[in-house]
């Protein structure tokens, strides 16, 4: 798989305890004997997350046996209480995972910036990692009558109704992803253009009406009004508009998936309503899992709506309150301010997405655009230069961009997959859960 | 040297060079096919030329003198049509290839000047660039002509014997199991056509004679290095296209969790009309799409592709996502149906689709619709199982009025009937769940002896579905207080299932043997309403001691009173119930007027002198009668029914 260059990072940690396994290290266990270096294991690839996922299940299968049956009373009791500590064991456990995965995600490796293709690839793998651990805690070895009990047959509903509502987001990203791919296409015209010898009058032509659909394309995207379509245009202009300058050549029309009125920050907003930290009690229990894994979904969703340009991200959320007394929440509130910020800066601008490769390509494209308006034959030998400059770094993009694009989009895929996956297990086990004895 | 001197001539015979040479490339322009002769005479003014440039290269700027004529006349062809606003393509054939010739040319200048070292000529370079800014100049004209053509002849080509949905199976099924017991389920209709009507039909979403015309843009924009400008613009109109005719199918663009709140009725339209526009889709409009990206970019390798994919994406993607959703859902019982047609559809398309996406950059679309097809075969399944737990499971607290054929049976029955319609669908997807329910319907059809049609698993599934229902009504006829109810109620419900099995396609997957055993039952169930009614009755006729000949008349009227306060009773009750089947009435009143009416008259026969109107309140031709309102399911009172007589 090309985009794992970035690193897929994952750790799954080992717990022993006197002959006590806990349910995250069952996962470990299932992979079999990796060099362990500090109780991480990097796992690189796609498959062997998938694999590892398999392996969870038939685990899961494997575990689904009531102790009492071998026990007497006593032993019974201490399998109980066993159960309960080996239980916050896993939960804190998890917590630690989350902060680890999140701490590695805001000190980002050089090449490896926020907000970039590898970098996304890098939040979608800490997701489903967080995932499957999560699952492991929450169902694995667990008897489902347990969860349809208060508190969580009010938590768990609202973690399923809140999965559905990413699975929109994440449809409504790949579709973005597209868009993105457009820009793409348009540079490369770009860099066909301006990558000559001398560089002629037409050659800076071709490259402006490229510049400007590139530059439209990036801008116009969240309001579908608001751009011509292509048939329109060919009409309203006529056999030739005044000034074809300003023709920008035909925009494609960017056509979303799903009603006009869906709006991705809307989308968002609903994702973060009615979302509370668990309290009292609570805050130690199961509740804490599941509070901590929405906290997870709504940052990596929000995260992919800022990055990618998505359908009407008007009133995108720039924050969502996450106590900051937990340790486990620390890097992902960074990093939540580090996005807030690029996010309100970019508000006043345009917007496009704050992918970063995108910013970069767009800020070129400025350039580019000046460079192109003022060319005449044969050119000023420092803009000419300048210009091959910025050329070549467009290309360097164009690179990214084309290497990790349409991986990107497979990778939404595989965690939407993996949502709608797990949000059936929960569906089972509620369904499991609240079925009559028979 | 004689060459080299021509290379530098005089004006004036620069001026017929040219004449000549124009001469020769419009008699090419018209002729088809090469004589050797002529071919020959080519090759070697090819030679000719090349020596020629070479010397320019050798002379320096001198030699440029001509190549910058041949560059002054292009331009005045190309730029003329600057200021013009008619279209090219619009105005004639013959603009039409001299504006190409001139594409050609300013390509071929092009060429050339490269091909020439570039030794810091600055004339050279002076050239290029003017060459160069006039191929932009005629590229984005060109690309201009593209969408004109394309937008003009998108219009005019909507197919418009297409056949509407509203043709096909459109029967919303709004009921489930679970809101029965108040309304009465309502005859489904069977689907009107099940065949494929779409087929495959191609059409020409370009009209054949602008295809040329196409095509001979594509290539001069690919020769130039304008490919990505070509795809650009190609893309960009026809995904328009595709995305309006998507939208004339209506398909609503919902969000998977409109979906997944959406009510069954629209739900089940949004259903219909997603199987609907997969058809179209895929068979009309991807097909025809491709075989004009296959007509104008055949020739230009994985472009092909790669532009097919672009127009289609988004669209796909749409019905992609509504199909998900979907097998996502809940998989309520009403669903069965509509999820059937989901999957027939999906399955029977998929070959298309991974034709339509053989290539790699299309392998997602594949892999995600086959995921789909696996997801929708799940729910099938799904559904078809909440569907026999919801047979099984619904509960009525109170009986049935009437005892006539309950609304489960009629929900069931027809519901089922249904399914013969998609038998190897629901064969093959049943496969592995057979084992059990064949085990658990332990009759003699799903033995090793019985016929294929009565031993697939669809057959086995129908019969334990059926037998859930039994045993559903069973529970549901403990329900009536009245024993003899209870019997006519099985009777009926019994007796319902058999005629529906035997009046529809679901027969050979029953078989005989099931018919018969089930004739047999509500027979049953006949006999003991009888029994249970009337041999206690009949019973109060018979003779005490057989012995002697005739009664004592105060034995006789109370003989006759007994009976007929019985029969009164009965009278009442009865012709409150119902035998919605007329046939199943008629047989069982007259079965019971054989029994009761013969013991009446047999018994007034033996007691001829008592027989007088004062103590037989009925008469014979009265209990025939009166029995004929028994089971018409409107109550009666005896008093109100004897006034009627008498009048």
């Amino acid at each position: 798989m090309t985009w794992s260059k970035g690193g897929t990072i994952c750790f799954f940690f080992l717990n022993r305890k006197a002959g006590k396994e806990s349910r995250v290290s069952v996962l470990r266990t299932s992979l079999g004997p990796s060099p362990l270096n500090s109780s991480q294991a990097i796992l690189s690839s796609n498959t062997t997350l998938f694999h590892c996922k398999n392996q969870l299940q038939q685990k899961c299968n494997a575990f689904k046996r009531k102790p009492s049956v071998f026990l007497g009373e006593n032993q019974y009791q201490e399998v109980i209480m066993d159960t309960q500590e080996q239980e916050l064991e896993d939960i804190e456990l998890f917590q630690k995972h989350v902060s680890d995965r999140f701490t590695e995600l805001s000190s980002p490796p050089e090449d490896d910036a926020l907000l970039s293709v590898s970098w996304l690839h890098r939040l979608l793998d800490v997701f489903l990692c967080c995932e499957a651990e999560f699952e492991a805690i929450l169902i694995m070895d667990r008897d489902p009558s347990q969860l349809s009990k208060p508190p969580f047959d009010r938590l768990i509903p609202e973690f399923i109704e809140r999965a559905v509502k990413a699975l929109d987001i994440c449809n409504a990203v790949a579709n973005g992803v597209d868009s993105v791919r457009h820009c793409q296409k348009l540079s490369e015209i770009v860099i066909s253009a301006l990558d000559q010898n001398p560089l002629g009058d037409g050659h800076a032509k071709r490259a402006k009406k490229a510049l400007l659909m590139l530059l439209s394309a990036m801008n116009l995207d969240d309001k579908e009004g608001t751009h011509v379509k292509a048939t329109e245009r060919s009409w309203s202009f006529g056999r030739r508009g005044v000034n074809k300058e300003q023709i920008a050549g035909h925009f494609r029309s960017l056509s979303w998936q799903v009603a006009k009125n869906w709006s991705s920050a809307k989308q968002i907003q609903s994702m973060i309503y009615n979302l509370v930290a668990p309290r009292g009690a609570e805050a130690s229990g199961l509740p804490s899992p599941i509070y901590t894994m929405n906290v997870i979904m709504i940052f990596v969703m929000w995260a992919l709506v800022a990055a990618i340009p998505c359908q009407e991200r008007n009133g995108l959320p720039t924050h969502f309150p996450v106590p900051k007394q937990l340790n486990w929440a620390h890097s992902l509130i960074g990093l939540q301010e580090k996005i807030a910020d690029e996010w309100k800066k970019k508000e006043k601008k345009g917007m496009s997405g704050l992918l970063d490769e995108l910013q970069k390509m767009e800020k070129l494209a400025q350039s580019l655009i000046d460079f192109t308006d003022s060319f005449h034959f044969p050119g000023d030998a420092e803009k000419v230069k300048e210009a091959a400059a910025n050329v070549s770094e467009l290309k360097e993009i164009f690179g990214r961009m084309d290497q990790g694009l349409t991986p990107l989009q497979m990778h939404i895929r595989e965690v939407f997959h993996r949502i709608v996956r797990s949000r059936t297990e929960f569906l089972d086990v509620l369904e499991k859960g609240s079925a009559p004895v028979v | 040297m004689d060459e080299c001197q021509s290379a530098i001539p005089a004006h004036d015979g620069d001026l017929h060079v040219v004449a000549a040479a124009h001469h020769i490339v419009k008699a090419l322009g018209t002729t088809k096919n090469l004589s050797d002769d002529l071919r020959k005479i080519l090759i070697d003014l090819d030679a000719h030329l090349s020596l020629i440039t070479s010397n320019i290269d050798s002379k320096g700027g001198k030699g440029f003198v001509e190549v910058e004529e041949r560059l002054k006349r292009v331009e005045r062809k190309i730029v003329i049509w600057e200021s013009d606003r008619i279209m090219i393509w619009d105005s004639g054939p013959k603009e039409v290839s001299d504006y190409l010739e001139a594409v050609d040319e300013v390509q071929t200048l092009i060429d050339s000047l490269r091909g020439l070292s570039m030794n810091e000529n600055q004339k050279q370079k002076e050239l290029l660039h003017r060459a160069s800014s006039l191929l932009q100049m005629a590229m984005s004209r060109l690309e201009e002509e593209l969408i004109h053509m394309l937008v003009k002849h998108k219009q005019q080509s909507e197919p418009t014997y297409m056949p509407s949905p509203s043709s096909q199976r459109n029967v919303v099924y709004s009921e489930s199991v679970v809101s029965l017991d108040n309304e009465s389920a309502k005859e489904a209709s069977s689907k009107s056509s099940r065949s494929d009507e779409c087929g495959e039909y191609i059409v020409d979403l370009v009209p054949e004679h602008v295809i040329p015309d196409i095509k001979s843009i594509a290539k001069v924009m690919f020769a130039s290095d304008y490919g990505q400008e070509f795809c650009e613009a190609f893309i960009g109109v026809r995904k328009e296209a595709l995305e309006q005719h998507f939208d004339i199918l209506e398909n609503g663009k919902l969000s998977i969790e409109d979906v997944l709140k959406m009510e069954w009725c629209s739900l089940s339209t949004e259903m219909n009309k997603w199987t609907w526009s997969m058809k179209i889709i895929f068979r009309v409009y991807l097909m025809s799409e491709k075989r004009l990206c296959d007509q104008v970019l055949g020739e230009f390798g994985s472009v092909n592709s790669f532009c097919f994919l672009e127009i289609a994406k988004t669209t796909i993607l749409c019905l992609l996502n509504f199909g998900e959703a979907i097998a996502m859902g809940p998989q309520e019982p009403e669903k069965l149906l509509r999820l059937l047609d989901m999957y027939e559809t999906l399955a029977d398309l998929v070959l298309d689709i991974d034709a339509l996406f053989s290539e790699d950059g299309g392998s997602f679309v594949r892999l995600e619709f086959h995921k789909l097809l696996e997801g929708l075969a799940d729910s099938v399944k799904a559904a078809f199982n909440t569907f026999r737990v919801a047979v099984s499971s619904n509960g009525s607290l109170y009986p049935f009025p009437g005892g006539g054929v309950h609304p489960l049976s009629k929900y069931v029955m027809n519901y089922i009937s249904m399914f013969p319609d998609y038998s190897s669908t629901l064969n093959l997807l049943l496969e592995d769940q057979h084992s059990d329910v064949a085990s658990l319907v332990s009759e003699p059809q799903c033995g090793p002896t019985a016929s294929l049609s009565t031993s697939c698993p669809m057959a086995c599934h129908l019969r334990s579905i059926t037998s859930s229902l039994e045993s559903n009504l069973h529970k549901k006829s403990k329900l009536y207080k009245d024993e003899a109810l209870q019997h006519i109620f099985l009777m009926n419900n019994l007796h319902y299932m058999v005629q529906k099995v035997k009046g529809s396609e679901l027969r050979p997957f029953f078989g005989d043997e099931w018919i018969r055993k089930h004739n047999a039952k509500f027979q049953q169930h006949e006999m003991n309403y009888e029994r249970v009614t009337w041999s206690s009755v009949v019973l109060l006729l018979k003779d005490d001691n057989p012995g002697s000949s005739s009664l004592s008349k105060s034995a006789f009227k109370e003989k006759c009173k007994g009976f007929s306060i019985a029969f009164e009773e009965v009278y009442k009750n009865q012709t409150s119930w119902c035998i919605p089947d007329p046939q199943l009435r008629e047989d069982l009143r007259i079965s019971t007027s054989l029994k009761v009416v013969h013991a009446y008259r047999t018994f007034l026969g033996r007691n001829p002198a008592h027989v007088d109107d004062k103590c037989i309140k009925h008469t014979v031709e009265d209990v025939e009668k009166l029995l004929l309102d028994l089971f018409e399911g409107s109550p009666r009172s005896l008093r109100n029914s004897r006034r009627m007589m008498k009048t």
